[in-house]
């Protein structure tokens, strides 16, 4: 129940205050029927007759009791005798009411002067607003009027405990008959105004005011790795999921984006740690081979008929069915969301085994089929998918077929199988085979028919390139030559070169194929080739290669692998597949909504955007299920393009943040199997981590991830304002546009501060600041702590400590109401983890501040959290320890000393002994060199 | 440097703020008592009272000098009002139970290139005494403080002791005129930025803070210096309400102003034969405020002219048959701002000059909005580029979008006005601009666009 009321009288001066002090507000308890008295007068002539009477006798009733409480209780009185004032009779101002100044100095008037109080009770009005009628109380602001009916303006500076600062300018409206739009939140709202808040021209001021604060936002929301993902899969979560061990923890965040933890660990191309910034300390972490550990773990738990974890409670079912066409990676992630969406999924699948390219493109030792791709696809079909082997689109099946059968949506997830044509000469000759066709054919595990001792040219860079080429050594061919046209560094597949060549396999690069030559039988004798070079940058960015004239050559061989890239199999639009329709030698689908031309078929993976990657699919396949559940549930899916964006977004510019601290440490590799073993065998060569290493490993992650992701004002806005964004319409291939939060039409200079960790609860990253002074005014009116104020002037206004001290050099408190009020995450409240405690029992309230506060470690965990003690016979600093440091430091220096002189000596930069130098001590002299950081070649 | 020489003027002038024969010491109270001084504060105390000063100057239509130009009436009226119940308004403005109000003469004069506040204390103090108290009369504020820039030594001291004077002669103090009523004076030097000169600054200034502004609405008037009603002006101002009450408000409207009475004091620099202060009737063309200075001496020759300060607009030479009045130099694309005047001649890139002028705007922002404090430097990054023959784009019409989002946005006057310099050149000076961005030329042989620079310009 709020106290009963206090408020001055309209007729008291507005300089009055009901309390001076903490002492005098707890005097306002006590308080006897006098104010009361006042706020009745004042209600009942500004408010209705009903309401007066109502509000009267519960106020007076509630003074009433309080005096019964408190009778002999009248501090009032002493006070009154210090202001030198008598008591007052009942119907004058109290003492509580009104306080004036001592004397007319300038600080006895800063004192006393106060900002209005808002009476308890106050006459309403209407308002207008964007057409609806809205009752206001007076005194309030346009932006407090809107935010009680539940009509959203957007802020950024404003923070409800105090007045409107005016700052970020996000919340203006336009008021009708005012030439400036004012701003809501210092702008008082008036009887009969007419407001309007979501103008085209409010809106554009608004994103012209977030483009110029990104433009100086030099910081980032996501981390590279995660943007670079084209699933964006929570890279440092999982990290640190798995730094702390808890592997199934680590594999449920991975399934929250991608289902398939373990088979992409083992197929992706990782564009994630092309991206990693522990690069700029020392190498990129191995975040696939992390994340096939995390994944393993599940699979062998499996074996133990421990469930797989699921990334998100299962709805409850729908009843809707959808038939997924397509049992590659981006037809079987999209029947994973779609069940845990709760619908019903039938999968069709043409060839007899489910996995498609997982299964019949790559080969065994890449990814073993009943080890790895089995169980994993376990976890979908234990959510209730049903399959369908055998059953081919346009061959068994019609999707009129479907929808007969009561099919409520179908995805068509058919993939890339048809092999492009060199249409060079003899290219139909004996002894051309279709890449993807041997693949096939070999995955099953059946030797190639021929391949044996045979010489075999492998054309084509690409993943299925180096698959053909690695295959063909296991079968046994005699002698195998892989050619692509550019160079090895331009191949998707680069990574895998070394290892094929360690296998066995020769390359030839930068020659493209011209003809075919053939013995009379049309029998393949050999490929003719012509030397390529580098010409002008294609679409792609990389140079496109030009023959050179006069330099061709030929390779004799018995075999032609061709695999130069796949196109989608379209053969079936037609009759009783209507409605859907080709584009660019694609299926034609939206790139956010993923719908055909058909209602409720949609199209998803290789068949949509071309052959790509694997991680590329199941990021098309469940990006296409959350748009056939927002279909199923009756959504409008053009909304989802703004919802696809609130999900996958992000804005990312990055910080380059010295790591000097961080201690240098290799990557661990995961080793290989000795290529002469491997060249022989289907088994999978890569030895997988310890968990050990993995946990090594992941702790090398730097955690670049905004702490305030998903707090952030700023974000949210720039999200709806689309000021984030390049373009919401995505490529066709890599999932929503993607750029720097900075990059915007207003580019220009930008700051980089210094992140500040020195204090112990409170974390300032000033490159996020946006400058709205929110932290100055909590800190300097509510807590009266005064840490923060703007500093300098024009562009580079900081609102920082003074001298940019740390904050523990402030009067700060500790608080954290900066960090609680700050829109973004430029203060935020350190993670801090406390386990035990010794206290004072008689006063503590286990709060623990004290021991993570301590400057001076006076304070340590002891082995009772709830019998604290004092020992003082027992020091609490381990002072020997101490001593062990500072010893270890003087020796450190010493030695490092002594090495300059060598090396000096040595170079000839002196020439004679330093006799100043400090001598070790001699136990140590002996020992030399020691951990120095090992450099990684 | 700054010319301080006091311009002689037509005879069709008015003098109203500088006497056209200075005394020989102007603080000689004496002196000024028999040439006319304190006559109108003691008319206003003892004849017209407090709503006979205000119904007189709303008669007047007399207007701030500076800012917007208000009616000055209103604002005085709005400030005696503010606090008291709309009920009790019968009994007076300035009822005795009135809240404390205070008056504030905002003498900071933020533009360091202009000397006219200065002078006018000099040379006139009285006059700006004199109606800061009728001021103080008629609003029911007991206290007046002068602010005053903290190197302003000359002025601080001509004040201080005309104050001093004034009050030992019993026109200020305890008791004005025998009349009960206290009117206390007190003098502040302060030291700041340029943006101090903004009211709402100086405001924060005077109790202590950062200089931040203020959103208005609620004006000054009613929530001004400690949360009180405050009025304040600069010192031409209330320098001007002394001549308005003693001549009468025929007097006053009789001067040769063409759309609004009084007369402003102005600062001519740059190319003309005679810089200084000259006082000029609002409403006079740019070309006679030229010609009292002697014009532009051959064999210069005028380009254009900075009208307003830093934050001004430059306008062209065929543009001098402008009013210097604040609705025709809005209209134009500057503004009357400090008062200040400089010439251009042919040697002047006004392109640099724009930059320049917002880069020193962008430089001198308090920080605290987003359109101000990132948006003006953007606006200056913009006519850098221009200038180095850099363009990034189609820069007129990012310039221009900004500019109008900055002005719909703006929190205060400073970044409303920092538009004015860039937007004045891409309005009058289009063939200057097109010369850099197209022909990585600059006519005026100050920039020095890069000739390698070309690629991506769209206008």
């Amino acid at each position: 129940m709020r106290e009963p009321t206090l408020r001055p009288s309209p007729s008291s001066p507005p300089s009055a205050t009901p309390t001076r002090s903490g002492k005098s507000g707890k005097q306002g308890k006590a308080a006897d029927w006098a104010p009361v008295e006042a706020a009745s007068t004042a209600i009942s002539t500004n408010a209705t007759a009903p309401a007066t009477s109502a509000l009267t006798i519960h106020a007076r009733d509630a003074a009433d009791t309080l005096r019964r409480l408190r009778p002999a209780e009248n501090q009032k009185g002493a006070w009154n005798k210090h202001a030198g004032r008598t008591d007052s009779r009942p119907d004058s101002k109290t003492p509580f009411d009104t306080i004036e100044p001592f004397d007319n100095s300038l600080a006895e008037r800063l004192i006393t002067a106060q900002a209005p109080q808002r009476p308890l009770a106050t006459p309403t009005f209407r308002i207008e607003v964007d057409g609806r009628i809205v009752e206001g109380t007076e005194g309030q602001t346009i932006l407090e009027v809107c935010r009680a009916n539940g009509i959203e303006i957007p802020t950024l500076c404003y923070e409800p405990k105090l007045p409107g600062f005016g700052a970020c300018r996000m919340c203006v409206v336009e008021v009708e008959g005012e030439e400036h739009p004012p701003i809501s939140c210092s702008r008082e709202a008036e009887a009969g105004m007419v407001v309007r808040t979501q103008t085209e021209q409010l809106r554009r001021l608004r994103r012209t005011n977030l483009e110029l604060i990104f433009s100086d936002h030099n910081a980032y929301c996501l981390p590279p790795c995660q943007n670079k993902c084209p699933s964006h899969i929570d890279i440092p979560g999982f990290l640190r999921a798995n730094a702390e061990g808890h592997f199934r923890e680590s594999a449920r965040i991975f399934k929250r984006t991608i289902p398939f933890p373990s088979i992409l660990g083992r197929v992706c191309p990782a564009p994630c740690e092309d991206h990693c910034r522990r690069d700029e300390v020392d190498e990129a972490i191995a975040i696939r081979d992390s994340h096939r550990y995390a994944g393993d773990q599940i699979l062998k738990s499996q074996k133990d008929g421990i469930e797989p974890p699921l990334p998100f409670e299962t709805q409850p079912k729908t009843g809707k069915r959808v038939a997924v066409i397509g049992s590659g990676p981006a037809g079987m992630s999209a029947a994973y969301y779609l069940l845990l969406s709760g619908h019903d999924v039938t999968v069709f699948e043409r060839d007899p085994e489910p996995g498609g390219m997982l299964r019949y493109g790559i080969p065994e030792y890449r990814l073993p089929k009943a080890d790895v791709l089995e169980p994993e696809y376990e976890a979908v079909w234990k959510l209730g998918a049903r399959l369908e082997c055998n059953k081919a689109l346009g061959r068994d099946f019609t999707l009129d077929d479907l929808h007969a059968q009561g099919f409520d949506s179908t995805i068509v997830a058919t993939g890339c199988y048809d092999t492009n044509k060199l249409n060079i000469a003899n290219e139909n000759a004996d002894g051309v085979i279709d890449g993807l066709e041997y693949l096939r054919i070999a995955t099953l595990g059946l030797p190639y028919p021929g391949h044996k001792k045979s010489r075999v040219v492998v054309i084509g860079g690409g993943f299925t390139a180096m698959d053909c080429w690695r295959t063909s050594i296991r079968q046994g061919a005699s002698q195998v030559t892989l050619v692509y046209r550019r160079d090895m560094k331009d191949m998707p597949a680069a990574s895998e070169v070394h290892e094929a060549l360690e296998e066995g396999g020769t390359a030839i690069f930068q020659a493209g194929p011209t003809r075919v030559l053939v013995d009379e039988n049309n029998k393949v004798t050999g490929v003719e080739f012509i030397r390529m070079q580098p010409g002008a940058p294609d679409a792609s960015g990389r140079r496109r290669p030009e023959p050179a004239a006069g330099t061709e050559f030929v390779v004799e061989c018995d075999r032609v692998l061709l695999a130069i890239g796949q196109g989608p199999d379209l053969s079936w639009i037609g009759p009783g597949n209507e409605g859907v329709a080709a584009a660019r030698y694609r299926l034609s689908a939206d790139a956010v909504t993923f719908e055909t031309g058909r209602p409720g078929v949609f199209g998803a993976g290789d068949v949509r955007i071309g052959a790509a990657t694997v991680v590329q699919a199941i990021a098309e396949g469940r990006r296409c299920a959350y748009a056939v559940d927002a279909f199923l549930r009756g959504n409008d899916l053009s909304e989802l393009r703004n919802g696809q964006t609130l999900a996958e977004v992000e804005p990312t510019f990055l910080s380059i943040v010295p790591f000097t601290d961080e201690p240098k440490e290799a990557r661990h590799r995961l080793k290989a199997m000795p290529a002469k073993e491997r060249s022989r065998s289907y088994i999978e060569y890569e030895i997988p981590y310890t968990a050990a290493e993995v946990m090594a490993e992941s702790t090398r992650c730097l955690q670049c991830t905004c702490e305030a992701l998903g707090n952030c004002d700023l974000r949210r806005l720039g999200i709806e304002y689309g000021t984030t964004l390049q373009t919401l319409e995505p490529g066709h291939d890599s999932g929503a546009g993607f750029r720097s939060v900075t990059e915007n039409r207003f580019t220009g200079a930008n700051h980089d501060y210094i992140r500040d960790d020195s204090h112990a609860f409170i974390l300032r990253e000033p490159s996020r600041c946006i400058d709205c002074g929110r932290c100055a005014n909590v800190c300097a009116e509510v807590v009266g702590a005064a840490c923060y104020d703007f500093m300098r002037t024009g562009f580079d206004t900081l609102v920082t400590t003074p001298l940019d001290m740390s904050l523990n050099d402030t009067p700060c408190v500790s608080c954290g109401r900066c960090a609680e009020t700050c829109p973004t995450g430029a203060l935020m409240p350190k993670p801090r983890v406390l386990e035990k405690y010794d206290v004072d029992e008689s006063r503590c309230i286990l709060c623990g501040i004290c021991v993570d506060a301590c400057p001076y470690d006076a304070l340590r965990g002891g082995q009772d959290n709830e019998l604290a003690h004092d020992d003082r016979a027992d020091p609490q600093i381990d002072l020997i320890g101490l001593a062990a440091v500072d010893r270890e430091t003087e020796v450190t220096y010493i030695r490092r000393e002594r090495d300059w002189m060598a090396h000096a000596l040595a170079e000839g930069r002196i020439d004679r002994s330093v006799e100043a130098l400090p001598a070790l001590p001699a136990a140590l002299a002996g020992e030399r060199g020691g951990r120095g950081g090992a450099k990684s070649e | 440097m700054t010319s301080t020489a006091v311009l002689a003027t037509p005879a069709r002038f008015p003098r109203l703020l500088l006497p056209a024969t200075p005394p020989a010491d102007p603080l000689e109270i004496e002196a000024a008592v028999a040439a006319g001084a304190f006559a109108a504060l003691r008319l206003a105390v003892e004849k017209l009272k407090a709503d006979g000063v205000i119904n007189a100057l709303t008669e007047s239509g007399m207007r701030g000098r500076g800012g917007g130009g208000h009616p000055i009436g209103e604002k005085w009226r709005a400030c005696a009002r503010a606090g008291v119940p709309a009920g009790a308004a019968a009994g007076g403005v300035a009822a005795a139970s009135a809240p404390t109000r205070y008056v504030v003469v905002n003498a900071y004069g933020a533009d360091p290139a202009v000397m006219t506040d200065r002078v006018l204390l000099e040379s006139n103090p009285y006059a700006v005494i004199e109606g800061a108290a009728i001021a103080a009369f008629a609003v029911g504020a007991r206290e007046v403080i002068v602010a005053l820039r903290a190197e302003a030594a000359d002025a601080i001291r001509a004040v201080e002791a005309a104050i001093a004077a004034a009050e030992s002669a019993g026109y200020l103090g305890e008791n004005i005129l025998d009349s009960g009523t206290e009117i206390r004076f007190s003098v502040r030097p302060l030291q700041g930025s340029y943006m101090l000169g903004e009211e709402t600054v100086l405001l924060k200034g005077l109790e202590g803070k950062r200089g931040q502004p203020e959103q208005q609405p609620p004006y000054t008037t009613s929530r001004g210096l400690f949360g009180a009603p405050t009025l304040i002006h600069g010192p031409q101002t209330f320098a001007a309400v002394p001549t308005i009450l003693s001549g009468g408000i025929a007097g006053f409207a009789e001067t040769d102003a063409r759309t609004f009475a009084g007369t402003i004091l102005v600062q001519i620099s740059g190319a003309v034969a005679r810089p200084g202060i000259a006082e000029v009737p609002f409403g006079v063309t740019l070309r006679e405020v030229l010609d009292v200075a002697g014009g532009v001496p051959g064999p210069r020759r005028l380009k254009a002219v900075l009208v307003g300060g830093p934050s001004g607009g430059i306008l062209p030479a065929d543009a001098l048959g402008v009013g210097f009045d604040h609705d025709s130099l809005e209209k134009a694309g500057a503004h009357v701002g400090s008062g200040s005047i400089v010439v251009l001649d042919q040697h002047s890139c006004v392109v640099d000059l724009a930059a320049v002028l917002t880069r020193f705007c962008a430089d001198e922002a308090c920080g605290k909005t987003i359109p101000c404090r990132i948006g003006l430097r953007r606006l200056a990054e913009i006519g850098a580029r221009i200038c180095e023959g850099q363009p990034r784009g189609d820069e007129i019409a990012c310039l221009t979008d900004l500019s109008v989002d900055i002005v719909g946005s703006a929190l205060c006057d400073h970044e409303r006005r920092a538009t004015l310099a860039l937007l004045s050149v891409v309005r009058y000076f289009r063939d200057e601009l097109d010369a850099h961005l197209l022909r990585n030329t600059c006519p005026a042989g100050i920039c020095q666009p890069k000739a390698d620079a070309r690629a991506g310009v769209v206008s």
